[in-house]
């Protein structure tokens, strides 16, 4: 059992060694971009990649500016997509899976917004065809895949690929809840220090 | 409508580098950031005016592109090919004109922007900055570089490596907010008063690249060892070679600086800044300092002194942070508009 475990453990290790930190920088930098403009960050994925887009909408919106709620700044606006699960069952039903993601984002995605799309083999069709959107609108994208980065990783602006082997699901989306929260982290620290540096100076 | 904001830029190494006579023989490389003070440029359908509404400092209300006298919207039109009438152009600004800040080349890439959009077109950053490049350059024949245009384009720190066959590699460079917000807290920068247009220095400055030619090379190679320091957040090597590029720079054309230049730059160094430059091609325009933060109250004093003496009503210091966010449309309900 031990073994077992330890081997897990020392997958998930390697994987998080070999994060590619540029890329990560770079989505920092996408972020802190859309925020100056007063764009939106839409995130999106299925089944675990969607509750983990959910986690950071939550953590992205509010735990960032967790020390100083009360103070009337300006403060991220990420949304999930689709925002309803009525939106996802009545693209699902209507028209088709692959139009779950596409058909909300065709409805919000404006110039200077970003999106962050979440797929471990980064073939999700739904999620490609939503890429392929948000890129012919020229807007940035975030891809967080895994494996061999598949399609997402090509197409995105900011491409953190997790690479594991082909179907390692467990590793990809432990390690995308790593990366999703460091952005969190990120930002949390940024913020406290321009506050702290106003109350310095004022 | 729509509504483009364009950002103005900071360089710190290798501007003049971006010259042509220059990149054409060996790489120019310039380290710029953008700041949080911006061009705006307004685009509105006006079906009921047939006319083209142009409004800056002055308004132009004319019947075709060709009589517009603003060279840039006149050039702009032409070349996108926009003859038909009711459209009005606007533009505004955080900052005068000519302080140094590449805010022309701001402008230029916000039109084109926005009016690209009002065409129902979308360029990258890239293309957006080779295209307001090519108005200023090719169409306009102004004797400028390219690294405005690319600034105002991208947004945030960045590299630019200017190619012999006329590419540009863009290399943004990754600084976490700790290094960024320390170098914004040691930077003063101050609108000298006095203005000039880059067109008059870069002509004399142009016509001497040969002889020049080692310190060009000097400049354009500077921008790895200031990359460092920056990554580093190594604020005093940086101020001390921002001081040594300035020296060098003030070598290539006697039209960078002049006597009241010289005396600013000289008085905010003796109360207490670790370096700086002139802003722009020179001549005028912002001067830029890094002192530390316990230091800026006598730097901003003694500038504010020097201001007075020297009868520059229109010196000031200018507030100024960094931002990430290129040249971006606020606003386009073009679209929502047709839906009706």
């Amino acid at each position: 059992m031990k073994d077992y475990i330890k081997t897990f453990l020392n997958e998930i290790e390697g994987s998080l060694k070999n994060l590619p930190e540029k890329e990560i920088a770079k989505a920092f930098n996408i972020l802190q971009a859309v925020y100056e403009r007063d764009g939106r960050v839409y995130v999106f994925g299925n089944g675990g990649s969607l509750a983990l887009a959910t986690h950071w909408v939550s953590d992205f919106n509010k735990t960032v500016f967790s020390h100083h709620l009360d103070k009337q700044i300006k403060r991220f606006q990420a949304i999930r997509i689709p925002t309803t699960e009525s939106e996802l069952t009545a693209w699902a039903n209507d028209v088709g899976y692959d139009m779950v993601f596409l058909g909300p984002l065709q409805n919000y995605l404006q110039e200077n917004d970003a999106i962050i799309a979440i797929s471990s083999s980064g073939n999700s069709l739904n999620v490609i065809k939503a890429v392929e959107f948000a890129k012919k609108k020229k807007v940035a994208v975030i891809g967080l895949s895994g494996f061999d980065g598949g399609k997402l990783n090509e197409l995105s602006d900011a491409k953190i690929s997790v690479p594991t082997g082909k179907g390692e699901y467990e590793i990809v989306e432990s390690v995308h809840a790593v990366i999703l929260h460091l952005m969190v982290k990120y930002f949390k620290d940024y913020f406290d220090h321009i506050m702290e540096r106003k109350q310095k100076n004022s | 409508m729509i509504l483009v904001r364009a950002p103005l830029r900071i360089s710190f190494v290798g501007g003049g580098t971006d010259l042509p006579d220059f990149y054409h023989s060996s790489p120019g490389r310039v380290l710029s950031v953008t700041i949080d003070k911006y061009v705006y440029v307004l685009i509105n359908p006006t079906p009921l005016v047939h006319k083209f509404t142009i409004k800056y400092q002055k308004t132009e209300f004319v019947d075709s592109p060709e009589e517009i006298e603003n060279t840039r919207v006149r050039a702009t039109l032409l070349d996108l090919d926009i003859r038909k009438t009711g459209i009005e152009i606007g533009s505004f600004a955080d900052l005068p004109a000519k302080t140094g800040l590449g805010s022309s080349s701001s402008f230029t890439v916000a039109l084109l922007k926005g009016l690209n959009a009002y065409l129902g077109k979308n360029f990258d950053k890239g293309e957006l900055a080779e295209a307001a490049s090519r108005l200023e350059i090719e169409l306009l024949k102004e004797p400028i570089g390219k690294q405005d245009q690319y600034a105002a384009s991208f947004g945030g720190f960045n590299i630019f490596q200017f190619n012999e066959d006329d590419s540009v590699d863009v290399e943004s460079i990754l600084l976490d907010y700790k290094k960024k917000l320390l170098l914004e807290d040691h930077v003063l920068l101050f609108f000298t008063g006095i203005t000039r247009t880059a067109s008059s220095v870069l002509t004399d400055q142009k016509s001497k690249i040969d002889k020049n030619f080692d310190t060009y090379k000097k400049m354009a190679d500077s921008v790895f060892e200031f990359n460092e320091l920056l990554l580093a957040g190594d604020i005093k090597s940086m101020a001390k070679m921002l001081h040594e590029g300035w020296e060098r720079k003030k070598s290539l054309s006697s039209n960078i600086s002049n006597s009241i230049i010289d005396e600013l730059y000289k008085a905010g160094m003796n109360s207490g800044a670790m370096g700086g430059k002139i802003l722009g091609a020179g001549g005028g325009g912002c001067i830029m300092f890094l002192a530390s933060p316990e230091k800026h109250a006598e730097v901003r004093k003694k500038m504010n002194e020097m201001f007075k003496k020297n009868n520059l009503s229109d010196g000031k210091e200018i507030p100024v942070r960094f931002v990430q966010s290129g040249t971006d449309i606020l606003l386009n309900n073009d679209n929502t508009l047709n839906g009706f």
